[in-house]
């Protein structure tokens, strides 16, 4: 499954549309889809307020299941970025700022609601970034 | 799925205002939420409700928002959104921001998760439904 959506946080709510769309395909059931939709609407609106900017620009997302595992992956044409280099955050306090310009809560989130998240810089620019999620349980204890 | 804010005031001591949210709070939307709020701040409001029985879904966004909320009615001045997306990290470290006049009513399961994950269930009085978070705002 396949969406392409230019660079608008207006076009969010399309995106995870798509995600619920094929979560549900998949036969993930809601929480999962839940999860999954918070860690796409982060990592995509990530792309957009900061690797695109203002300027205009395009968001592959592509979701598929391999071996009970559902991978959204987002493909985007902006310099390189990769939130899986990001510290882990302490929930254990209130966020504070750490790392003006960055956007480590969104970062966080999506960490927490994923199992696995992977990070390419594409061969000809831009950047990958695979989100994974098991179809069968929960991404962390609650 | 758009989202619709319906505001009511409530008259007491303080006055309070109840926003309630339906729908999803993400990046294209939030700015709206704290407009809503500067506007009750200004028109003598100094207690607030964020209503989210009707709330499906919020984004590291809608955090910053409702953490800009806080400070609106504690008369500060909140982070500038224009100041960019890290002004979301400005979330200081108010141990007692539970006593806050912000309060959170009907806050359903999913957004208590987000909540939870980032630490921020600490800044805000969660209640079961707004009538008793208005209370609590005034005094019982």
């Amino acid at each position: 499954m396949r969406l392409r959506v230019e660079s608008d946080v207006n076009r969010l709510v399309e995106v995870r549309e798509f995600v619920r769309e094929a979560v549900s395909t998949f036969g993930g059931s809601d929480r999962v889809a839940e999860d999954l939709v918070q860690a796409v609407d982060e990592a995509t609106c990530n792309v957009m307020l900061h690797g695109y900017g203002h300027q205009p620009g395009a968001i592959e997302i592509e979701a598929a299941l391999r071996d009970r595992r559902i991978e959204i992956r987002l493909l985007d044409r902006t310099p390189s970025f990769d939130p899986t280099a990001t510290p882990a955050k302490d929930i254990s306090k209130p966020p504070v700022s750490k790392r003006p310009g960055g956007m480590g809560v969104g970062i966080h989130l999506l960490r927490t609601m994923t199992d696995e998240v992977r990070h390419h810089v594409r061969p000809d620019g831009g950047n990958e970034l695979t989100l994974v999620r098991s179809i069968d349980g929960p991404a962390e204890e609650d | 799925m758009a989202m619709t804010i319906d505001v009511e005031q409530v008259a007491g001591d303080p006055p309070v205002t109840v926003v309630a949210l339906d729908g999803e709070l993400d990046a294209s939307n939030y700015e709206s939420v704290i407009d809503v709020v500067r506007t009750a701040y200004a028109d003598g409001s100094r207690g607030l409700v964020f209503d989210l029985s009707g709330l499906a879904f919020m984004a590291s966004s809608g955090l910053f928002a409702l953490h800009s909320a806080v400070r609106i009615m504690r008369g500060e001045v909140p982070p500038d959104p224009e100041g960019g997306w890290g002004a979301l990290h400005e979330m200081t470290q108010d141990r007692d921001s539970a006593s806050s006049n912000v309060c959170l009513a009907e806050t359903q399961e999913a957004i208590a998760r987000v909540l939870d994950r980032t630490g921020m269930t600490r800044l805000f009085a969660m209640h079961a439904n707004r009538a008793e978070a208005v209370a609590a705002l005034q005094g019982g």
